[in-house]
This record gives structure tokens, sequence and C-alpha cells, in this order.
């Protein structure tokens, strides 16, 4: 089943509309590091992360590049398959800088994507809270869970 | 923009009532030449222009009844036309509602003609 | 950067493991992909040369499973330790929360883990990243070589562990080590996690 997930809740609404409207099949909402805050149509979580991962390996390679080309970085990227299309899109809210990872099908365009992006990118903006960091979450005893699944991955 | 989009264009927009005229991609949604009057949104209007065609096609593929040659969509505050040409173009204009649409669909159409 | 969130308790860190040009980083993710579950891993993602050298880097999701009541995930890339690939070892570098140093303990490979070394720290140095606050752990894997090709754990930690951090012998085609380099990077990781500061 195709499913909307935001680890941050704030990011929800503004993804369902997007994907409502623009007719996404996939999309990301991360931070330019590769972590993600929303999903929708991704059901494995490490999918996911393998997706934003290479995401934002994308966006990053090609700002790369405009840096030598001395010119502002992109705020859109579009790759063209047969079948789908991936938008990558980067923008600035107060939770940040983002990035969104979209695929679409024949049953949409870059055209639909890059118009309801731009309301997105506007819903997301006024959603955002300001940067929250530096909480301390973790037990201090967090050690011995850790070491129990380490074991358990390992298998030992 | 090429002279030849231009010209094509410029038939359509000098009609009364026209407020705007665009060549679209119809598989991306996205502009490929445009003449529009200030306030018309020109990537919106191509965007959901190519997305209606889009779904007007396969509906008509379903009912077996061919390709849509013309749609034309008739609102309160205006007018939206949009014809099929060659290689996947659509064009598209905007307009009032009293526009006269049959000089503009015989504009649209020879505009389409035009770019083969 | 890690990503911590309250509302659905999910942790993600991402833990690097640079080094210098064969030296065994990519090897280190394939041994860990071998070993873990399929529940607990994703796809390992490996953007390599027709050679099977590191192009870009190679990324590999891990699920750790609850802890301090936190789902908490790890993503491990690599870098392309080649020296011309500066450029892309930055970008992976972003955001990382830890580092895995794999050095290569063959004598004659010294200077290019010193040169490495440097290099790791120009690069965090760049991103406004404190070398000396980030987890750091180093690895001196192929110690399985012949003992006169090598040098020792005593002689590596004296020319590359300037700061004092954990440092562990490997050889990581065999799996030596590999569990205990990424044990104490994922505990110094969720220590600073765990030490800092409430807002």
């Amino acid at each position: 089943m195709t499913q909307t997930r935001a680890v941050e809740a704030w990011t929800l609404r503004p993804l369902e509309r997007f994907v409502a409207e623009a007719g996404a099949r996939l999309t990301l909402l991360m931070t330019p590091a590769g972590q993600v805050l929303a999903q929708h149509g991704f059901t494995r979580a490490v999918d996911v992360m393998s997706a934003a991962a290479l995401g934002a390996a994308i966006v990053a390679s090609s700002g790369e590049l405009a840096t030598m080309l001395r010119q502002k970085q992109f705020s859109a990227l579009n790759h063209q398959g047969v079948e789908h299309g991936i938008f990558l899109g980067a923008f600035d809210t107060p939770r940040g800088r983002l990035l969104a990872l979209v695929v679409y099908g024949p049953d949409s365009s870059v055209g639909l994507v890059q118009l309801f992006f731009e309301e997105f990118v506007t819903e997301l903006a006024a959603a955002a809270p300001a940067e929250e960091r530096g909480k301390a979450v973790l037990a201090a005893d967090f050690e011995r869970e850790l070491n129990e699944s380490l074991a358990t991955l390992f298998g030992q | 923009m090429t002279t030849r989009f231009r010209r094509a264009l410029d038939n359509v927009t000098r009609v009364r009532g026209v407020r705007g005229a665009m060549l679209v991609a119809g598989d991306d949604g996205l502009i490929v030449a445009e003449s529009l009057m200030e306030g018309v949104r020109g990537n919106a209007v191509a965007a959901l222009a190519a997305s209606l065609h889009k779904r007007f096609r396969q509906s008509m593929d379903a009912g077996a009844a061919g390709a849509p040659h013309f749609l034309h969509l008739q609102g309160d505050g205006g007018t939206l036309i949009v014809v099929p040409a060659p290689d996947g173009i659509l064009v598209v204009a905007v307009g009032d509602p009293n526009m006269n649409v049959g000089l503009v669909r015989l504009e649209m159409l020879r505009a389409a003609e035009g770019l083969t | 950067m890690s990503l911590v969130n309250f509302t659905t308790r999910e942790i993600t860190c991402k833990i690097v493991y640079y080094g210098p040009g064969r030296s065994g980083k990519t090897t280190n993710l394939q041994y860990i992909y071998g070993r873990v579950p399929d529940d607990r891993r994703g796809r390992m993602v490996s953007l390599a040369t027709q050679t099977d050298r590191t192009l870009f880097f190679d990324f590999l999701p891990l699920e750790l499973g609850s802890i301090s009541g936190f789902t908490t995930r790890f993503q491990l890339y690599t870098v392309p330790g080649q020296v011309y690939y500066n450029a892309t070892r930055k970008l992976v570098l972003q955001g990382a929360d830890g580092v895995v140093f794999v050095a290569d303990s063959q004598a004659r490979q010294l200077e290019e883990n010193v040169e490495s070394l440097q290099n790791l720290q120009e690069n965090l140095l760049a991103q406004g990243a404190d070398a000396r606050g980030m987890p750091f752990v180093l690895q001196y894997n192929k110690q399985d070589l012949p003992q006169d090709l090598v040098l020792s754990k005593e002689e590596l930690d004296d020319a590359l562990n300037f700061w004092g951090v954990p440092s562990f012998s490997a050889a990581a085609l065999a799996g030596t080590g590999v569990f205990e380099t990424l044990k104490a990077a994922s505990e110094l990781v969720l220590r600073k996690l765990s030490q800092e500061e409430p807002v």
C-alpha cells in the first residue's frame, strides 16, 4: 500500500497536498546530508535511505559544479526517463536547507511537478519551526542496548 | 523564440480578446514558446492544460473516439483552448469569455499546421 | 548531523569510513552487509568505476533496533580514497556524525595514510567541523599480511593516533576487527548525542 509518512509532523500536510496535486509516485523530503524528514510511496525505511543518499549526492555534486562555474546553486534538476522522471529541488526553510526528490510517472509531467513544487516550498516554509538541536535524548546506559543490538546484527 | 514560433503565436494573439498563446510540450507540460499578457500564469496554464489534454486523450481512447482535435473550456471569467500540433506540441490559448472562439480556433489550427 | 525525532522516537546517524585508496573501506561495508540479517539492512549502494574502485561512495543503511526507546538507524558511507576524488570526499563528509579512518597497515603505505588523515582534517575544517570534537575511530587494516610488510598497532598509533582515539587492528576481508570498529564508532556517536546540552 502506498503510504505517506513524516518523521517531522509539520511536513505531512504540505507533502500530502503536493503528492495529490502533482500526481507524484514517490516523494522524499530530506536534509542535504540525506536524512529523511518525510516520505511518500516507499514502504521499507532502508530503501528510503538509499534513495535519499543518492538524491542528496546528485544535488551535492551538481551544486559543486555550479560553484566551479561560479554560478548560483541549481534550484531544481530533472532527469527524464522513458517511464518515470525524477525531479530534485533544493530550497531554504526556517528549519534549514531541504531537498525534495520526486518520482513521477506518465500520468504527471515535469511541468505539473514544478508548478505544485513552488506551492509545496511555500507551504513548508510557512509550516517549518526554527531549527531544533541539542536535546539530550539517550539514557546514560544506552551502551548495553547498543551492544545487544550490534550483537544481534552480527549474529554474535 | 524562433521567428516561426513567434509568427504562429502572433496570429493567435492578434484576435481580439485573446490574453495569451503558448506552444507547450505535451508530455512535459513545459512552455516551448509564449506570447502572454501580464498576469497570465503561463507555467501553470501550460502544465495544467497539458495534463488536461492527456486525460482527455485517454478518455477518448477508452471510448474508441480517436484523438482529440480541439479542447474548448468555457468559464465565467475566461476561455481556454487547446489544439494538438505535430510532434507532441500543443497550441494553447487563453482569453476573455466573449472572444471569437471560431476565429481563435482557425488561427490555432493554422499555427499547428505551420509547425510541421 | 544526526536526525532525532521526538514524536516518532527515531534517531538516524551518519558514519563515514575515510582513508587512502585500497585501504579496505568498501571491504568493511561489504563484510557488514554480508553478516547483517536481511530485515536489518537496506541494499548496499556502490557507485564504483568499472574496476570496482569507489567513484563516489558506498552506502549501507542499518537498522539497529530500539535504543533508549528510540528506533535507531545508522547510515554507513565510504569515500573514494584516490587522491583526485577530493571534491566527492568533501560531499560525502557533509553532515557526518562520526568518522572511521581505515588505514592500510603496510609499511610502504604509511605516507598515504598520513596524507589521507591530513586531508580528512582539512575537509572537516573546511566544513566548520572540529575534528577533535568529532566521534573518531582508527582502524589498522590488513594486519593479516606477513609481519615484515606491516607496521604493528603500536607503530601505527605512534604515527597516526595523535589524539589518542580508540584504534583497532583489523583484517577486514576476514571480518577481524570490523565489528569492534563499528561498535566503537557507534558508541562514540550515540554518547555524543546523549551528552549534548538540552536547548
